[in-house]
């Protein structure tokens, strides 16, 4: 147990600092002055200029640069955006939880529907009810996102007026960023009216949602789906029927369990397209997360925020991935202790 | 009156627009108390007649007989619920690879204590049965042999040694008390000192609680000396079943003997080099079954006739499908 911890452990770190030495370099393979895409400031004149790069050790070899660029990182100095003039660190701090909202919402979703419908196609496997989930999960899943959202948009915000267009919260509702997350923000926020801000929210939320979240549905139920009837199909299912033991007991006892266990690593996997996507379907609908945010910044040539928004990025992909391949560890047994990590 | 009575089976799966035959008119009987070989080569459809049995057959085979009965029920009428009480509570099936047949991400013992009959278990209140259902797996687990029960029963399936594992799968079997253990080929891939033992533990189970066993395997030495009669399945087709004596002593299907004298030999007057006796070629495919007595083409015997399927003939208890049969030429 702990021997496995810290083999993740190390490979966090490893993976992590590769990923700082790239962002690191990026500061010179950007076009442009090393120094405004380190810090995002502008000297005005050679005097600060030189101040500045004593200060940000620029004329130090890279190793030690690099040091106290980890060391920077580390401590939050993570420059400024040279648009807005903001701290990175503030932006991303509300573009991302707003993307990880996103991203769970649809996950729930994905894994409250997909699941069950996915045991449901892999027990009445090659059936008339299988093969219309099967084919509706595939049609769905070769929707292009970005297509599917404008559709989405065409005829629930502008023709239906069903929904908002874009955006996270109407503007009337003056909501603190705490959290990050929308939803438990207005909880906490102070003189609003709760349930009718909360409706508010919910209706912005719904249409990104639900675009992203039917394509991570359509990828869950055929790896449910496979999943379970790979299983059914195993020597030890037959032998559990020739026991005599329910249709019931099966299915609870043997079926799901073993079905779910190598669902997980693919889940890892489906995390990274749910980003992607998530970002794509930001920009559309303007929700403020960091996909829109990493979009106006390459617009706009912000080379700090990119190199920031790259490693915010595949650090939140990374720290997903190892977790949910570390929790598959803990819970299935025939997974063996010496085993390495893998991302 | 015979416990298990088969007559006629086949079974039938379509693959690609044509139908073919894997078991044609095989007959199996076994009374109560008797420890029945069935012996065959691989491919011949002896796991077939096992899931055919057990109705763990995948749906697309077909199953016709004239007669399939357990204890005068028929058990291809039966609605499945009778035939699932039936599976739980008199027929157990042993299969061939222990590992694969149990459960990779539960325990042995939790998977053992799952197979107890709920009316087996002492007690009211949930502790008292958890108890009650734990001493029941303690006692089975020492029953067949294992003596370390507290951490086998702790064992996952990944973790124990093969021969562990064929006991677990016979403890589980015995777990509901049957009337039939079905052993389908349970010494597969195992050295000679743990296939000793596993068919010492069913010869001791067949003496001390007078459970019939219906042994299914290709391995005639292994079990000679413990099966009371034997049925021998060529490609699908019975050949020969009687008594084991009768069947050694005399054989009269050309198969049988042929089965017999390929087994390995170790008599001192053995000349150097000499053949192992078998037949030429192999057991045909499931697609390319010759017509008439599968065998036909590879017999040494075969005339014309064989062309027309033989039909079951019977010399006191010994039956036999063959045209030409051995020790029987008309003088």
């Amino acid at each position: 147990m702990i021997n496995a911890l810290s083999r993740y452990t190390i490979l966090f770190t490893l993976t992590l600092l590769v990923l700082a030495l790239l962002s690191f370099s990026l500061i010179y393979m950007f076009p442009g002055d090393p120094l405004i895409n380190l810090t995002g400031l502008v000297p005005q004149n050679d005097i600060q200029r030189e101040a500045l790069i004593k200060q940000f050790k620029l004329d130090q070899p890279y190793p030690i640069q690099f040091y106290h660029y980890l060391q920077q990182l580390f401590s939050g100095n993570w420059g400024y955006s040279f648009i807005s003039g903001e701290s990175l660190r503030d932006e991303i701090g509300i573009a991302m939880p707003a993307t990880f909202e996103l991203s769970t919402y649809a996950m729930v979703i994905a894994v409250i529907i997909g699941v069950p419908v996915g045991c449901y196609a892999g027990l009445r496997s090659y059936t008339a009810s299988d093969y219309a989930i099967n084919t509706a999960s595939i049609f769905s899943y070769s929707f292009p996102v970005f297509w599917l959202a404008l559709i989405f948009i065409l005829f629930f915000s502008l023709d239906a007026g069903m929904v908002p267009l874009s955006g996270r919260i109407s503007l009337l509702f003056e909501v603190p960023n705490k959290t990050g997350f929308i939803l438990i923000d207005i909880l906490l926020a102070e003189d609003i009216n709760h349930s009718l801000a909360l409706k508010d929210a919910i209706k912005h939320l719904i249409l990104p949602t639900i675009t992203i979240g039917l394509i991570s549905t359509a990828a869950m139920i055929r790896i449910t789906r496979r999943s379970v009837i790979d299983v059914v199909n195993s020597p030890y299912i037959t032998a559990a029927r020739s026991r005599g033991l329910s249709k019931r007991q099966i299915f609870m006892r043997h079926i799901l369990r073993n079905a779910l266990l190598p669902i997980l690593p693919l889940m890892a996997i489906q995390v990274t397209t749910l980003i992607t996507n998530a970002m794509i379907v930001e920009t559309l609908f303007s929700w403020p997360g960091i996909g829109n945010w990493l979009i106006n910044a390459i617009n706009q040539r912000d080379y700090p925020a990119l190199r920031i928004g790259m490693l915010a990025v595949s650090t939140m992909v990374i720290t997903l991935t190892i977790l949910i391949d570390f929790f598959n560890r803990l819970i299935d047994p025939s997974r063996e202790k010496f085993e390495r990590g893998t991302i | 009156m015979p416990m298990l009575d088969i007559k006629n089976l086949t079974l039938e799966m379509e693959t690609g627009g044509v139908r073919v035959k894997a078991l044609d008119r095989v007959n199996l009987a076994i009374n109560s108390g008797e420890i029945r070989a069935l012996v065959g080569e691989s491919g011949s459809g002896k796991s077939l007649i096992v899931s055919a049995i057990s109705g763990a057959l995948p749906p697309q085979w077909h199953v016709t007989a004239d007669r399939m009965t357990w204890k005068g029920e028929n058990l291809l009428s039966m609605r499945s619920e009778e035939r699932r009480e039936i599976m739980r509570r008199d027929i157990a099936v042993v299969f061939q690879n222990p590992i694969s047949a149990m459960d990779p991400s539960t325990t042995l013992g939790e998977q053992l204590e799952e197979s107890i009959p709920k009316e087996l278990v002492e007690g009211k209140l949930f502790w008292q049965r958890k108890q009650s259902r734990k001493r029941t797996a303690i006692g089975l687990v020492h029953k067949v042999g294992i003596k370390n029960h507290e951490h086998y029963l702790n064992a996952f399936p990944h973790q124990i040694s093969t021969d562990i594992g064929q006991k677990f799968m016979i403890a589980m079997a015995l777990v509901s008390q049957p009337d039939l253990l079905i052993a389908d080929d349970p010494t597969r891939g195992m050295e000679t000192t743990t296939k000793t033992k596993v068919l010492k533990l069913l010869a001791r189970l067949n003496q001390t609680k007078s459970l019939s066993i219906l042994f299914v395997s290709h391995d005639l030495l292994a079990i000679a000396s413990m099966a009371h009669t034997m049925t021998v399945l060529y490609c699908g087709q019975t050949v020969e079943s009687g008594h084991m004596k009768h069947i050694r002593k005399r054989p009269l299907h050309p198969y049988t003997k042929a089965l017999l004298d390929s087994a390995p030999s170790f008599r001192n007057d053995l000349p150097p080099k000499s053949y192992l006796p078998t037949l030429d070629g192999t057991i045909p495919t499931l697609q390319h079954v010759p017509i008439g007595c599968r065998l036909g083409p590879r017999c040494p015997r075969a005339q014309k006739q064989c062309v027309v399927t033989p039909a079951v003939r019977k010399v006191h208890d010994h039956t036999y499908s063959c045209h030409f049969p051995l020790h029987m030429d008309k003088r």
